[in-house]
C-alpha cells in the first residue's frame, strides 16, 4: 500500500519535477517496502496457518469427543457414512478456508482498508465518487449470500449421503457381490453422485455470477473516477498524478475485493459445513450424566430390574421386567429370538434409560452414577463382537490399558486366544484390521471374551458370547470364568442350552416378559417354554446319546411338536 | 499348479503417469473444456485491452501530451462495454471451469466405485472401509479444484504473461526486457516448490484417509468403546490422527510459505525496474504517461497471474498427488479373473466337488490343505469343526470370494473359474456369517438377490426362514425400514432375514455360514423342520457349531486345521468317538 503512494510519489515529484534522484530513492523505497511485505507475508501464512489449523484440530477434536458421549440411539439412527463425512468433509471445508483464507482475509482486507484511505487521503471527492458502487455491491453480496448459503447446505447435505452411500457399500460388498447387485447398487450410487455434481454445480454457478459482477462493478468505479477526474483536470483542480494514482488505488481495491469475494464463497460453503458440524455439536446425549450424579462405588453386583419397561419406538420391548441377581450370581437369559435378552443387557450397561421403572445396583439407581465410573466396572462381549484395527494384544487390552504383558498372555491362555495366536507368525502382536477381519467369527469371539476378562468387571454380561464357538473351546471359556470372575455377578444371554447350565437362575424371555424362571433342573422338570427349547434334543437323530434326557422327560416327541406350536403359556413365577 | 496372489495394496502412482490420467480425464470433458478455454482466452485480450483503452484515454483525453484534449466518453464508453463483454465472458468461463472439476470428480468417483464393485474380497480385507470410503471422497476434493479453477486458471494466467510480454515489447523493448528479468528466477522458483511439496501433499492425503478409518472405526464400534467406558482412549487416538493432519497440513503451509510470498516478490523488482527506468524516459520525454500507466497497470497485472501459478501449483501438487493414489487403485488391483472361454452350467440340481484344495490367505500358513469333498446334486451337508478351523474359509469358495490356491473347486462338473463369474454367483447363494443388511425397507432386503421374485415365494421363503414370525410385530411390517447394520433387529433377526434373502434367491446351490448361532433353539428347531422342504432340489452347504443345526443335514464332515478328518452320518459320527463326538456329544448330554 505505501508502495502505492511511493509510485505516486516517484510520479508527482520525480517525473513531474524531473528530479532523478528523488526517483532513484522513491525505487528503492518502494523495494524495501516491498521486501518487508515479502517477510511479513511469508511469517503471516505461516503464523496463520497454524492459528487456522489449531482451530481446525479443535474443532475436529471437540466434535470427535462430543460423538463419544452420544448414546446408541443416536448411532442407529444416522448412518456410519453421514457421521464419518461430518468429521472430514465438513472440518476440510473449514481446514480450506481457515488455511488458505485467513491470509487472504487479512492481507486483503488490509490492502483493502489501506486503498481506500489512501484513495481520501489522495483526494477526498475521487474517494466518494468511488463509493457509487457501494450500494450495488452491497445487494450483490446480500443476495449472493442468501442463495449460496442455501445451495452450499444441499452441497454438504448430499456429500454425506453420498459417504454414506459408499461406506455402506463398501462394508455390504460380500453380500452385493455374492448376489450380483452391483448393477443396482451402481445405479444408487449414480443417483446419490448426481445429486451431488448438481447441487455442487449450481453451488459453482451462484459463485461463477458473484466473481465477475464484482469485477464489473470494479471497471464502473474506475470509468466514474476517470470521468469526474478528467473533468476536474479540465478545471485544474486536480494533479495528473493524483488522478493516475487514484486509478492505480481503485485497482488496489479491486484486487483485494475480488479475492476477497473470492473467500466469501468460501465462507459460505465452510459456513454451511460449520451448520452442519453444530447441528452434531448440538445433539445431546440422551444418557449423560445428572449434576447430581455420583462416582459410582466399588460395585459389589447386586442387581435389582425394577419393573422395568422399555421401547426403542412405539412398542414396548420389554414389559415391566423384574429380576433380581444377588451379588455373585450367575444369571442367564435365554428365550425366543428378538424376545428381548439383548435389550435387557442393553439396559444394564445404561445404553438406554428405562422408560419405566428403574435398574438399582447395589441399591444405586443407575442414573444416579456417574456412567463411566460405572461403565469401568462392566465387562460386555457384545453378541456382534467388535474388534478395532491394532494387534490381538491391544484389543485384548483395550479396557484395561495398563495391563502388562504376562497379564494379556495369562488371560490369552485362560480363553484359548494363545492357541489361535500361535498360527500366526507373530504370536499376539498379529495386526487385526477393522471389525477384525482376518480373523474367524469365533476367533473374534474368543478375544473380546479375553478382553472382558482383562477388564476385571464387578459385572459381566455375555450377550451370545459364545455363538460361533465350538463346545469344547467354550468349556474352556467356563472355566477360566470360574477361574478368574468367581464370586462377579454375570449374565449370560446364550441359546446352547449346555451354556446356561452353570447359570444359578435362567430367566425365559418371550415377547419382552419374563415367562419362566428357575434353575435348569427345575425348569426341565416342568412343562413350559424352557421345555420346548430343550425339546429339540429329544428330536434329533441322536437319541442313543440323549437317552438320558429322554429318561428325564417323559413327554413324547410328538407331545413336545405340539406344545411348540401350543401358545406360549404365561407362567411369570414370582 | 501353484498360483499368485492377487495385487491388491500398489503403490502410489508416480508423477508421469498420474499426469496423464489426469489429462485424459479432463479431455473426456472436451465441449467444456472449450468453452472455457476459449473464453480464457477472450478474457486475457479484453483483460488486456480494458487498460491499453485507459492509457489511450489518459494519453488523448485527460493528460494529452499535444495539448488537444479530445472527448473523454466515447474511450469510457468503450471501456464500460468491454467490462460488461467481460462480465459475461469471465462467468461462461467460471462456470464451464467449475462444471468441468465438478464433473471430473464426479466421474472419478464414478470409476473408483465401479471399480469397487469389481475388487475382490482380498482387497477388503486389506484396506479398512474408512480408507476406501476416502478415496472416493476426501481423496477427490483437491482433483476438483484444481480442474475445475487451476488448470483453466493456470492457461490463461499463461495467455496472460505472455500476452503482457508482447504488448511490452510492442510499446517499448527496453522496458520490456527490463521488466522480464525476474521471469527466469520464478521459474526455477516455481520448480523447486513443486518438487518439495509433492510427497507432503501425498502424506496429508494419506493422513486425512487415517482420519476417515479412525471415525468410521469409532463410529461403528460406539458401543464397544462406551461399554467399557473408554471414551478417553479412543478420544486420545483420534485426537493423534487429528494432530498429524494437522502438522501434515502445517508443513505443506510451511513450504508453501516459503516460496509462494518469493514469487510475489519477484515481480516487484520489475515493477521498481519499471518504475525507476521508465521514470527518467518519462523525464527524458521518451515515454508518455500514458504508456508509463500501460506499464505499470500490465506489470500490476502480471502480480495475479504469477500469484496464481503459485497456488495453481500447490494445488496441482495436491491434485497429482491424491490422483496418483486413485489410480494407483485403478490400474494397480487385480480383479478375480474371468474365464478367458467360458463354460456354461449344466441345467438341474448342481453337485460341487473340492479337489485336492489348498488355500491360504496370502499371509500365514495354509488355511485349507488338501480338501477333498464330493457333495451330490440336491445332498444337504454339514461342515463342522473347531473354531478357525477353516469352514468358512472353504465356504468361501464356492461363489468365488476367493480362488484355491491349488486343486479346483467344481460346480456342477465345471471348474469355478471357468465360469462367468455372475452365472456362478446366480447358482449359488449364500449366508455370511454375519448376516449383512442394507438400509433400506425389509421388504427389499429379502427380494435383494432377485428383485422381480414374486410376492408368494417370498412370503413362502420367509415362512421357511422364520421371519414371518416377527415381521407382523414390526412397526411397518415389510415396509419397516431396516438400520444401517440391521441394527434395529435383533441379532438372531438379521440372520433370519438373510436365511429368507438366500432362499428367495432361488439359487441351486446354497452356502449357508452358521445361519442360525443366533436363533434359540425352539426357532431353530422350527427352522429345521420348514428348512428341508424349502430347500428341496438345492445342493447345501451348512457351517454349523449346533448339533440342532447339524439334524438339518444328510452327511457331515468335520474339518480341523484345513483337512477334512471325519465324515459321515450324524448318529455315525457321534457313535464313533472322535472330533465329532468331541464337539458336540456334550451339547447332548449337557441337557440330560
Ligand atoms: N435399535 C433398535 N431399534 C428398534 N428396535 C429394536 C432395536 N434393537 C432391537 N429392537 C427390537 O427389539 C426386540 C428385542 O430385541 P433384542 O435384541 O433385545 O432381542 P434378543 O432377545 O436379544 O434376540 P436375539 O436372541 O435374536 O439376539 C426385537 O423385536 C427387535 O426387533
Ligand atoms: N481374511 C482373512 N485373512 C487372513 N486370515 C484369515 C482370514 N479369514 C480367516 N483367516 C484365518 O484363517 C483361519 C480359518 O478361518 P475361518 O474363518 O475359515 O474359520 P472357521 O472354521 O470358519 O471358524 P469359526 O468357527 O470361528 O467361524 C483362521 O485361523 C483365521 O484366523
Ligand atoms: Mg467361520
Amino acid at each position: 500500500m505505501a508502495a502505492l503512494l511511493i509510485v505516486k510519489d516517484a510520479i508527482d515529484h520525480g517525473m513531474r519535477a524531473h528530479d532523478k534522484t528523488r526517483l532513484g530513492v522513491d525505487v528503492l523505497v518502494y523495494l524495501a517496502i516491498n521486501g518487508l511485505a515479502w517477510i511479513m507475508q511469508t511469517s503471516l501464512v505461516r503464523g496463520l496457518a497454524g492459528v487456522g489449523q489449531d482451530v481446525v484440530l479443535g474443532l475436529r477434536q471437540d466434535l470427535f469427543d462430543h460423538l463419544t458421549t452420544l448414546s446408541l440411539r443416536y448411532f442407529s439412527q444416522q448412518k456410519a457414512g453421514w457421521i464419518i463425512s461430518r468429521l472430514t468433509s465438513d472440518v476440510d471445508a473449514l481446514s480450506d478456508v481457515l488455511s488458505q483464507g485467513l491470509t487472504t482475509l487479512v492481507v486483503n482486507t488490509l490492502t483493502l482498508l489501506a486503498a481506500i484511505v489512501g484513495l481520501f487521503v489522495l483526494d477526498w471527492r475521487l474517494g466518494l465518487v468511488a463509493l457509487v458502487i457501494l450500494p450495488p455491491t452491497l445487494v450483490l453480496t446480500r443476495w449472493f449470500q442468501v442463495k449460496s448459503h442455501a445451495a452450499f447446505l444441499r452441497v454438504r447435505e448430499t456429500i454425506s449421503a453420498l459417504t454414506a452411500q459408499i461406506a455402506e457399500s463398501v462394508s455390504g460388498m460380500a453380500v452385493i457381490q455374492a448376489f450380483n447387485r452391483e448393477r443396482a447398487f451402481l445405479s444408487e450410487f449414480d443417483k446419490a453422485n448426481d445429486a451431488n455434481r448438481v447441487t455442487n454445480t449450481y453451488a459453482q454457478y451462484l459463485n461463477s455470477i458473484f466473481f465477475p459482477a464484482v469485477e464489473l462493478l470494479g471497471v464502473v468505479a474506475m470509468v466514474a473516477v476517470l470521468w469526474v477526474g478528467g473533468r476536474m483536470l479540465g478545471h485544474g483542480s486536480l494533479t495528473i498524478g493524483t488522478l493516475v494514482s487514484s486509478v492505480f488505488l481503485l485497482n488496489l481495491v479491486f484486487q483485494p475485493l475480488q479475492e476477497l469475494s473470492d473467500l466469501y464463497g468460501q465462507v459460505q460453503s465452510a459456513g454451511a459445513a460449520m451448520e452442519k458440524i453444530t447441528t452434531v455439536l448440538d445433539t445431546e446425549a440422551e444418557i449423560h450424566d445428572e449434576p447430581s450424579a455420583i462416582r459410582a462405588p466399588r460395585i459389589e453386583g447386586d442387581l435389582v430390574l425394577d419393573r422395568v419397561t422399555f421401547s426403542y419406538g412405539r412398542d414396548p420391548v420389554l414389559h415391566a421386567i423384574d429380576v433380581h441377581v444377588r451379588a455373585g450370581q450367575c444369571l442367564a437369559l435365554v428365550g425366543e429370538s428378538g424376545g428381548g435378552k439383548s435389550t435387557t443387557a442393553k439396559l444394564v450397561g445404561r445404553f438406554y434409560d428405562p422408560d419405566e421403572g428403574a435398574i438399582r445396583v447395589d441399591g444405586h439407581d443407575l442414573r444416579s452414577l456417574e456412567l463411566r465410573t460405572y461403565r469401568r466396572q462392566l465387562g460386555v462381549v457384545l453378541q456382534d463382537p467388535f474388534l478395532f484395527a491394532g494387534t490381538i494384544a491391544d484389543n485384548i487390552r483395550f479396557a484395561h490399558p495398563d495391563a502388562t504383558d504376562a497379564q494379556v498372555e495369562d488371560v490369552a491362555h485362560a480363553v484359548g486366544v494363545d492357541r489361535i495366536a500361535r498360527r500366526f507368525d507373530t504370536g499376539l502382536q498379529h495386526e487385526v484390521r477393522e471389525g477384525g477381519a482376518g480373523l474367524s467369527a469365533g476367533e473374534r469371539q474368543l478375544i473380546s471374551i479375553a478382553r472382558a476378562l482383562l477388564a476385571d468387571p464387578r459385572i459381566l454380561i455375555l450377550d451370545e458370547a459364545t455363538s460361533n464357538i465350538d463346545r469344547p473351546t467354550e468349556i474352556l471359556i467356563e472355566q477360566a470364568l470360574d477361574r478368574l470372575l468367581r464370586g462377579r455377578t454375570s449374565i449370560i444371554i446364550a441359546h446352547r442350552l449346555a451354556t446356561v447350565r452353570r447359570a444359578d437362575e435362567i430367566l425365559v424371555m418371550e415377547h419382552g416378559r419374563i415367562t419362566q424362571q428357575g434353575t435348569f433342573d427345575d425348569l426341565l422338570a416342568v412343562e413350559g417354554p424352557f421345555r420346548r427349547l430343550a425339546a429339540q434334543l429329544k428330536d434329533t437323530a441322536l437319541k442313543g446319546v440323549g437317552a438320558q434326557l429322554q429318561a428325564d422327560d417323559e413327554m413324547p416327541v410328538t407331545g413336545s411338536r405340539e406344545s411348540s406350536s401350543a401358545s406360549v403359556a404365561s407362567s411369570e413365577p414370582e | 499348479m501353484s498360483r499368485r496372489f492377487l495385487s491388491v495394496d500398489p503403490p502410489d502412482l508416480s508423477l508421469w503417469p498420474t499426469a496423464k490420467g489426469l489429462a485424459r480425464l479432463w479431455r473426456e470433458q472436451w465441449k467444456i473444456v472449450t468453452v472455457g478455454l476459449v473464453c480464457a482466452f477472450v478474457m486475457t485480450g479484453l483483460s488486456l485491452a480494458i487498460p491499453l483503452v485507459i492509457q489511450r484515454a489518459i494519453d488523448h483525453a485527460i493528460a494529452p501530451k499535444s495539448g488537444h484534449r479530445a472527448a473523454l466518453w466515447p474511450y469510457l464508453a468503450v471501456v464500460v462495454v468491454l467490462a460488461i463483454v467481460r462480465f459475461f465472458v469471465n462467468f461462461t468461463r467460471r462456470y464451464a471451469t467449475a462444471r468441468t472439476g465438478v464433473r471430473v470428480e464426479a466421474r472419478m468417483r464414478e470409476l473408483l466405485y465401479q471399480a469397487y464393485l469389481r475388487y475382490p474380497r482380498a482387497f477388503y480385507d486389506r484396506h479398512a472401509t474408512g480408507q476406501v470410503v476416502s478415496r472416493a471422497t476426501n481423496d477427490l476434493y483437491p482433483i476438483r479444484y484444481f480442474i475445475g479453477w487451476g488448470m483453466t486458471q493456470g492457461i490463461q494466467s499463461v495467455m496472460m504473461i505472455v500476452g503482457i510480454a508482447i504488448v511490452l515489447f510492442l510499446v517499448d523493448v527496453k522496458l520490456a526486457a527490463l521488466a522480464l528479468v525476474a521471469m527466469p528466477f520464478v521459474a526455477v522458483l516455481t520448480f523447486m516448490f513443486g518438487r518439495k511439496v509433492m510427497p507432503v501433499s501425498r502424506e496429508v492425503q494419506q493422513l486425512k484417509a487415517d482420519v476417515t478409518e479412525a471415525a468410521d472405526e469409532a463410529v461403528v464400534g460406539i458401543e464397544m468403546v462406551q461399554a467399557f467406558g473408554r471414551e478417553d482412549d479412543v478420544q486420545a487416538r483420534f485426537g493423534v490422527k487429528a494432530q498429524a493432519v494437522r502438522d501434515g497440513v502445517l508443513r505443506q503451509a510451511r513450504i508453501e510459505a516459503a516460496f509462494l510470498p518469493g514469487l510475489l516478490f519477484l515481480p516487484t523488482l520489475s515493477i521498481a525496474a519499471v518504475v525507476y527506468f521508465g521514470g527518467r524516459d518519462v523525464i527524458n520525454g521518451a515515454l508518455t504517461y500514458g504508456q508509463f500507466f500501460l506499464f505499470y497497470q500490465l506489470l500490476l497485472q502480471l502480480v495475479w497471474p504469477l500469484e496464481a501459478l503459485g497456488w495453481i501449483l500447490s494445488l496441482g501438487q495436491r491434485a497429482t498427488a491424491s490422483a496418483s493414489r486413485s489410480f494407483a487403485w485403478l490400474q494397480g488391483i487385480e480383479t478375480i479373473p474371468e474365464p478367458s472361454q467360458p463354460t456354461s452350467l449344466p441345467a438341474g440340481p448342481l453337485g460341487v466337488r473340492f479337489e485336492d484344495v489348498h488355500f491360504s490367505y496370502g499371509s500365514g500358513s495354509e488355511v485349507l490343505s488338501g480338501i477333498q469333498l464330493e457333495v451330490a446334486p440336491g445332498e444337504v451337508i454339514a461342515v463342522c469343526g473347531p473354531t478357525g478351523a477353516g469352514k468358512t474359509s472353504l465356504l468361501n469358495l464356492l461363489p468365488r470370494f476367493y480362488d484355491p490356491t491349488d486343486g479346483r473347486v467344481l460346480v456342477g462338473g465345471v471348474d469355478a473359474r471357468d465360469l462367468p463369474i455372475e452365472d456362478l454367483r446366480n447358482a449359488v447363494a449364500i449366508v455370511t456369517q454375519k448376516p449383512i443388511l442394507f438400509s433400506i425397507p425389509l421388504r427389499d432386503n429379502l427380494t435383494a438377490a432377485r428383485p422381480d421374485a414374486p410376492w408368494d415365494e417370498v412370503v413362502a421363503a420367509c415362512e421357511a426362514a422364520g421371519v414371518a414370525h416377527f415381521a407382523s410385530e414390526l412397526p411397518d411390517g415389510y415396509d419397516t425400514l431396516i438400520g444401517e447394520r440391521g441394527v434395529n433387529l435383533s441379532g438372531g433377526q438379521r440372520q433370519r432375514v438373510a436365511l429368507a434373502r438366500a432362499l428367495v434367491a432361488g439359487a441351486r446351490v446354497v452356502v449357508l455360514d452358521d445361519p442360525m448361532s443366533a436363533v434359540d433353539t425352539q426357532t431353530e428347531r422350527h427352522l429345521v423342520e420348514n428348512l428341508r422342504p424349502a430347500l428341496a432340489g438345492r445342493t447345501v452347504l451348512i457351517a454349523t457349531q449346533r448339533l440342532s443345526t447339524v439334524e438339518v443335514a444328510d452327511r457331515a464332515v468335520v474339518v480341523d486345521d484345513g483337512v477334512i478328518v471325519e465324515s459321515g452320518t450324524p448318529d455315525e459320527l457321534l457313535a464313533r468317538g472322535g472330533l465329532f463326538a468331541q464337539l458336540f456329544g456334550e451339547e447332548v448330554s449337557a441337557a440330560a
